[in-house]
């Protein structure tokens, strides 16, 4: 039984705050080491009072997770570790209670080596049904100028398979054959899975690895035509079955390349933009707005229903695939000294640790998050500043259990600690007993408490999500400050003024707000009135690392001035 | 806009024709029944009138009125969630265009009272009317202490009493109001308050209100003030945290009510006692300072010391100490600092010494009115208060 969208504004992901989780590292319910549903569900009240809209959940299904669930052998069920789908049903009703969206994983260009379609593949003859599943070549020629991903671990993107005596195409790790979007039985059996889980009440698909999905000759196999044909299928098939769900698109590429997947507002309504968040890093290191400006500069214009995905971090690592070469060795330089720290074209560090621990930079880069034009995604345990442990193979440093409380495994689990699928963050600074929740809540000025604060204030301004965005220009470069504007359908406007300080010292800021001159800036934070803006420069002077949100009013809607006197006698 | 009205005089006005008038009863005893039925045919043509209510309506007794049944609803003080799901779905079905839901004890309305309400929205571009009550004295003091404060600050609603019983809707409100409705029946809470004056705020629909003159007040039979004022403000409470958004952006403060100083009449003939008011603050003073103390900021404490210190006539609580304590209240509620049912519990308390001062105050004068609209100015003297706490919540403030 197809069960009706738990969204009502076909917009909800435009006001959504997205937090990115994996089953695995949130709680395990029955002291087996890995997270499970019936751990997540007891931990949605902390989602919810965090102020989360929709949760993302990592890859769930059966695998052999030699790529952390990437690597799906099933795509219509629960891996047993992480529960049932029972479990997972109950924990969609629970969320949904709780006024949650769930997004979950569409990942389509690759399966296991494990799943049942490869192994037939493998037996089965060159040219049969079962066989086309996949990309296969004889000679592993095809295809090969196109670039490599996984720069670290393959040396070609073929494989020789030994029993079907041919070559099979992977995009990602060897383990993870490539589907075959030219054989319509691949699209019947995407859309098959992806039918299975919406009829069940999920909200939103992340597609993983879009660019890839079709492979040409001569062309570098990303962004194709026929790719975009696949998208707007399954868009289609969206459309015509259901209300008010998302899709998203992982494509890490420019914001050019980027834009064709929103299409006409018919394939994707949301994609992250992947260049911004390096580019973030860079401006709070060279204290210059230039790198941030820039990129918004080349971010094209999208349909009115689609959305920019904005994120700090992720399960991966910090990707520098999308700056020149010369920036990735800045940011090589200024972010991962220890070479641990680099994988792949990135570095594999979690928020808190990138800059170096400092509160106001992370409460800057999250200023930054939930002002800028999109729709922000928090990665778990982000909100705590957890650390990672960069001593972990592959991306798995910032993938380790959430640090709930000092209790042995942080809370996360009852199980012997050498039982746990990834060990906990044990080092003094980021450790457990001293990075936790349970301690963060008892705290009034904990990093967690400031982010619950922030999110509730930005959940108060739709003009956060659907706004658009022009920048001011002040002549210090060190301040980045910009506009957010939204006129509501009832009539009335919102307008933030955002100013912010990348510099690690007090700097000045003389804005250009003669277009606004006569309103009057309310500090959102405090609802602290500001002086009225006139059509001289309006002077502003910034602590390190602060930021203000100010939210301008018409001439004649300004507020009374809070007063803290004592009560009458 | 709200704006508030005296009830027009009907003599000289035409009745609507061909109104599309739903009006639904709340259950009630046969002989008021008759009552309110009798009101109903002077009042309106029977042609495009429906009358909807839950008890076996008389047979033969109105030839000229058209009945049909309405689900039976708990009889309370109040509109409960489930009477809007039902106004709607009967408005629906029987292509009304407004409904005119009457309380328990509306046979005690004037009749003109009736014709304001419906006229207001049926010929008029209100979508809500409410009622203005002249009640006894110190009657009501939940509504005029907290909600009439409350949603008159936070929503610029000049609505003196939010929760009227005897309201008319027009069918895109009633619609709405089904839907958020549709909230609690869905989970078996049909008996939950719904607040109609913030819905219309939000939605941007004008409000009529109409001073309706005296009113008898049904007499709850169960449930006391410490079951009444946690549901009451608990609700509301919640309502105001699910509109934060449309709150919290500045809007003009509704227009002040024009009081005219008049004494009210007692509903009993015995004077109002405070003694046992000011022991349960007292007691509560000398029990709840832990409580108190993780909802509310120094300066508040600090004025309740001054105020356990005081006692008998000398008695008062300063207005803008009740709206911050209210607020820091609403706030915790939101935060769950603690349960919310101990919560709302250890707010009772000091409403009792709220009434004890506003019973002091107004002892010599009985005009409750002025008092009650110097509180509610209060409140809205001190929303930015509300909302710069609202926003950034810290414990280490004033």
């Amino acid at each position: 039984m197809k069960k009706p969208a738990s969204a009502t504004d076909p917009l909800w992901y435009k006001d959504a705050i997205i937090y990115e989780l994996h089953v695995r590292a949130f709680a395990d319910s029955n002291g087996d080491g890995v997270g499970d549903f019936p751990g997540l569900l007891s931990r949605l009240d902390y989602l919810q009072d965090l102020g989360v809209t929709c949760i993302w959940l990592l890859p769930f299904f059966p695998s052999p997770l030699r790529d952390d669930g990437y690597d799906i052998a099933n795509y219509v069920d629960v891996n047993p570790s992480y529960g049932t789908l029972d479990d997972f049903k109950a924990f969609l009703d629970a969320a949904h209670q709780r006024n949650m969206q769930v997004m979950i994983e569409l990942v389509i260009n690759h399966t296991s080596d494990q799943h049942p379609w490869f192994k037939a593949a493998r037996v089965a003859p060159p040219g049969s049904p079962a066989r086309a599943m996949y990309v296969w070549s004889n000679t592993g020629q095809l295809y090969k100028d196109v670039r490599i991903i996984f720069t670290d671990t393959e040396k070609s993107n073929w494989s020789w398979d030994d029993t079907a005596k041919a070559y099979y195409w992977h995009r990602f790790f060897a383990h993870q054959p490539d589907l075959n979007f030219d054989n319509p039985v691949v699209m019947e059996e995407v859309l098959k899975a992806m039918r299975f889980w919406l009829d069940m009440g999920v909200d939103a698909l992340r597609i993983d690895a879009i660019p890839y999905l079709v492979e040409r000759d001569g062309t570098s196999c990303e962004n194709l035509p026929e790719t975009h044909h696949v998208v707007k299928t399954i868009r289609g098939a969206i459309d015509a079955d259901y209300a008010n769900r998302l899709i998203l698109a992982e494509a890490n590429q420019w914001p050019a390349d980027v834009r064709p997947y929103f299409g006409d507002g018919d394939e994707c309504q949301m994609a992250f933009h992947f260049p911004l968040m390096p580019r973030i890093y860079m401006a709070l290191r060279q204290e210059d707005r230039l790198p941030i400006t820039d990129i918004m500069a080349q971010t094209p214009a999208i349909p009115d229903n689609c959305q920019w995905g904005l994120f700090l971090r992720n399960h991966d690592e910090l990707t520098l695939e999308m700056v020149t070469d010369d920036e990735r060795d800045y940011m090589y330089i200024a972010y991962s000294n220890d070479p641990r720290m680099r994988v792949n074209v990135g570095i594999r560090r979690r928020l808190a640790p990138l800059v170096d621990n400092n509160r106001r930079r992370i409460e800057l880069l999250n200023s930054l998050l939930l002002s800028f034009p999109g729709t922000p995604i928090l990665y778990y345990g982000d909100e705590i500043g957890m650390g990672d442990n960069i001593y972990l193979g592959d991306r798995n440093g910032v993938r380790t259990p959430m640090q709930w409380n000092s209790d042995r495994n942080a809370g996360f689990s009852k199980c012997d600690p050498a039982r746990l699928y990834l060990p906990i963050v044990m080092d003094p600074i980021y450790g457990y007993q001293a990075v936790n929740v349970e301690a963060q809540l008892s705290d009034q000025s904990s990093l967690l408490h400031w982010t619950r604060n922030l999110i509730a204030l930005r959940k108060l301004f739709q003009v956060f999500g659907r706004g658009s965005l022009s920048f001011l220009n002040p002549v210090n470069r060190k301040i980045l400050a910009y506009l957010r504007d939204l006129e509501r359908g009832d009539g009335s406007r919102e307008t933030v003024l955002c100013v912010a300080n990348l510099s690690r010292f007090a700097q000045p800021a003389a804005l250009d707000l003669s277009s606004h001159a006569g309103a009057e800036p309310v500090e959102m934070l405090g609802y602290v009135p500001f002086p009225t803006i006139t059509d001289d420069p309006y002077v502003l002077t910034l602590a390190p690392y602060s930021f203000l949100w100010l939210e301008l009013h018409p001439p004649t809607a300004k507020p009374a001035p809070s007063s803290s006197r004592l009560p009458a006698s | 806009m709200a704006i508030t009205d005296p009830v027009p005089d009907m003599t000289a006005q035409a009745a609507p024709t061909g109104a599309g008038l739903l009006v639904l009863l709340a259950a009630m005893p046969q002989e008021r029944l008759q009552g309110v039925l009798a009101n109903l045919a002077a009042s309106f043509p029977a042609e495009g009138l429906l009358v909807a209510s839950p008890d076996a309506l008389p047979p033969d007794s109105y030839p000229t009125l058209r009945f049909v049944a309405a689900p039976a609803t708990s009889t309370s003080w109040t509109l409960h969630a489930a009477d809007f799901v039902n106004a709607y779905q009967l408005a629906e079905q029987n292509g009304a265009r407004a409904v005119l839901m009457l309380g328990p004890e509306s046979g005690s309305l004037d009749l003109s009272a009736l014709h304001s309400l419906a006229y207001a929205v049926l010929a008029t571009e209100a979508e809500l009317a409410v009622s203005c009550y002249d009640l006894p004295l110190y009657a009501g003091l939940v509504n005029s202490a907290i909600l009439y404060p409350l949603t008159r600050a936070l929503f610029a609603s000049p609505v003196r009493y939010p929760l009227a019983p005897d309201i008319c809707l027009s069918l895109r409100m009633a619609e709405r109001l089904a839907g958020a409705a549709h909230r609690f029946t869905a989970i078996g809470e049909g008996e939950a308050p719904l607040w109609p004056v913030n819905e219309a705020m939000v939605a941007g629909f004008t409000i009529d209100q109409f001073d309706v003159g005296p009113r008898l007040q049904h007499q709850p039979t169960g449930p006391d003030l410490n079951i009444i004022l946690p549901l009451l403000t608990g609700s509301l409470f919640s309502d105001i945290d699910a509109k934060a958004a449309f709150w919290q952006r500045f809007r003009p403060l509704p227009p002040v009510r024009n009081v005219v100083p008049m004494p009210r009449v007692p509903a009993t003939g015995a004077a109002a006692d405070i003694a046992p008011m000011l022991q349960a603050f007292g007691l509560a003073y000398a029990n709840l300072q832990e409580i108190w103390s993780l909802v509310l900021p120094p300066s508040s404490l600090l004025g309740l010391k001054r105020l356990a210190a005081t006692d008998g006539e000398a008695f008062r609580m300063p207005d803008n100490l009740w709206a911050r304590i209210v607020y820091d209240f609403l706030l915790a509620y939101r935060l769950r600092t603690i349960n919310r049912g101990h919560l709302l519990g250890a707010l009772i308390p000091l409403y009792l010494a709220w009434v004890a001062s506003h019973i002091n105050l107004t002892a010599a004068s009985a005009d409750t009115e002025s008092h009650i609209e110097a509180v509610a100015a209060a409140f809205e003297a001190e929303k930015t208060y509300m909302v710069s706490r609202w926003r950034w919540p810290d414990r280490f403030n004033p």
